[in-house]
């Protein structure tokens, strides 16, 4: 019996070795910037933070839920723009602007939900890359709105007459942001909705037997992840100042999903270990010359080889093997 | 409690149930054989939800559930298990007993990402009675152990115990014995009794003998998705027309 005591114990473990990690993430975001010598650095942890928040929504999807998508950087992209034109043909208000997009892209995703979320595999894939392709060609299009292939530029970020410019006070919003965006989403594995999610990728069967409405919940974690990455989309339109349709382009898309894949599926560091990989690694290959793509190529293909459930993941287990 | 009555299902050709019926009592243990092939699996998953009949109606207490969705039955307290398994393998064992738990628990997703309160205790007590419920059908050794390292016998026992967490009125069990070996067979009759004791309603599809007989109340046969017989465990042993289906009947006309 003493394995009956020992269960709520083994909780009480997970809970404390998450506020660890939060503790040793949020003490590193907060010494980092006193190594950081210049914007250009700061610039570049302020992607990797953005990366990540929009990561750790798509692995909820992806890696926790079991459910593929290959269009999210349409509805970060689509959440720029949508913020872009409200702020600048419209003179809404940043933060209401911000809102307005989150309510847009959510309310598209939840639409199209309904209908793509019945396909699995390559057609769900195949799917949502569609939509993803659809709100690209809109943005590219609609050049009186959007401004077409040569982007649009929009103004700083503010809330409350408080104006946030520079990559040294939005290396704070960001960092902030992802450190909320980790707790939220630990909070959310650790409880029914997020079992809930994962019993739908080990055996949708089992979930639906036991209660759980499978196209609700899978709806509901992709307006969720949908939603993430519009916000995400309006901040940093209003950090990057000028927008391009390529944000909301195919490739960014893959990139996205590829960030999750070799961080790591269903796995919270996993996620921010693959946005800071793979962010950092093109700029780290560039004095590659001609050989940076191919590089590139290797160091994921040798990534999937030897860790295959994803970085973090599989270096986890085999720690854990070592221990045992 | 359930009641099938005229019952049919085909895929494309092939007639997998033909006008099958037959009811359930509160509190009994009620088993389904036949032969391989005989449609007892198709029966299950035309109670559960799985399958819409083709024709014929499904009552449970007295509502039609006929094309009912799984996740509906399960609130209106139905579980089941599955002759191949379905367990989640990317989760623990505790985890997938307390999937089953899943609708007695605070399930939204903003809720659980606020930390709403009452969720982390109500989650807790859960977690609790899912390691009892694991110890109760004989895995107190995998408490700690994630599904993916459990056995196969062990993993038939986890599906029971999911389906015990929902607390529901009827309990479906699809080939609970199937590819387990003498002595875990025997662990699972025990189990099935246990059940029988505390009450609660049983559905059972079986091909070992030696244990329908032991824990049914009432049998069904089914013989190329048609019902051959019903009765209690010794009628059906004294039945000839089940004996020849099993053993194979004289040619006709000799």
């Amino acid at each position: 019996m003493s394995g009956l005591a020992a269960a709520p114990t083994q909780a009480a473990e997970t809970a404390r070795s998450r506020w660890l990690g939060l503790a040793a993430l949020m003490a590193f975001m907060a010494v980092l910037p006193l190594v950081l010598p210049n914007a250009f650095y700061y610039d570049v942890v302020i992607r990797i933070c953005i990366n990540a928040i929009i990561v750790l929504g798509l692995n909820l999807l992806i890696g926790y839920t079991g459910q593929i998508s290959l269009g999210h950087a349409g509805f970060y992209g689509g959440g720029a723009y949508v913020s872009a034109i409200l702020v600048e043909h419209y003179h809404v208000a940043p933060p209401l602007a911000l809102i307005a997009a989150a309510v847009a892209i959510g309310a598209t995703a939840w639409l199209v939900a309904g209908a793509i979320l019945r396909l699995k595999g390559h057609y769900l894939a195949m799917a949502t890359l569609g939509l993803g392709i659809i709100i690209s060609i809109v943005i590219t299009n609609e050049s009186r709105f959007t401004g077409g292939p040569d982007g649009m530029s929009i103004s700083d970020f503010s809330l409350f007459g408080l104006r946030v410019s520079g990559e040294k006070q939005w290396y704070w919003v960001f960092a902030g942001l992802l450190a909320l965006a980790v707790v939220l989403a630990q909070n959310l594995i650790d409880s029914p909705a997020g079992r809930a999610l994962q019993a739908l990728h080990g055996s949708e069967i089992a979930a639906r037997v036991s209660g759980i409405p499978a196209a609700k919940f899978k709806t509901r974690v992709f307006v969720l992840s949908a939603v993430v990455a519009s916000v995400m989309g309006s901040l940093s339109a209003h950090y990057m100042g000028f927008i391009t349709p390529g944000l909301a382009a195919f490739p960014h898309s893959v990139e996205l999903v590829t960030m999750v894949v070799v961080g790591g599926m269903a796995s919270i560091y996993g996620s921010l270990f693959g946005a800071a990989l793979l962010t950092v690694l093109p700029q780290l290959l560039a004095r590659f010359e001609g050989w940076e793509t191919v590089i590139f190529g290797v160091i994921l293909v040798g990534t999937m080889i030897f860790l295959p459930r994803g970085v973090v993941p599989s270096l986890a287990a085999r720690l854990r093997r070592k221990e045992a | 409690m359930l009641k099938v009555d005229g019952l049919y299902k085909s895929f494309g050709g092939v007639h997998a149930i033909q006008d099958v019926s037959f009811e359930v009592p509160k509190g009994v243990v009620y088993s389904v054989i036949g032969p391989n092939g005989a449609g007892k699996t198709t029966l299950f998953n035309l109670v559960t939800g799985i399958y819409t009949p083709s024709a014929g109606r499904v009552f449970f207490e007295d509502a039609e559930i006929g094309g009912v969705a799984p996740d509906e039955l399960a609130r209106r307290g139905m579980s089941r298990t599955f002759q191949n398994l379905q367990v989640c393998m990317n989760l623990s064992a505790l985890d997938n007993v307390m999937i089953g738990g899943h609708l007695k628990l605070n399930s939204g997703i903003l809720a659980a990402m606020l930390r709403w309160p009452g969720l982390s205790a109500a989650d807790r007590k859960a977690r609790a009675r899912a390691a009892e419920l694991l110890a109760f059908v004989g895995c107190e050794r995998y408490i700690h152990a994630d599904a993916n390292q459990m056995p196969y016998g062990a993993l038939k026992r986890l599906e029971i115990a999911r389906a015990l967490a929902a607390d529901s009125k009827i309990l479906l069990l699809d080939e609970p014995a199937a590819g387990l070996n003498h002595t875990e067979t025997h662990e699972i009759e025990e189990l099935i009794g246990k059940l029988a004791q505390s009450g609660l309603t049983v559905v059972l599809v079986e091909h070992d003998m030696k244990l329908v007989m032991a824990v049914s109340d009432q049998i069904l046969v089914l013989d190329y998705g048609k019902r051959l017989a019903e009765g209690t465990p010794a009628e059906i042993q004294a039945n000839p027309d089940v004996i020849s289906a099993y053993l194979g009947g004289e040619i006709e006309g000799e």
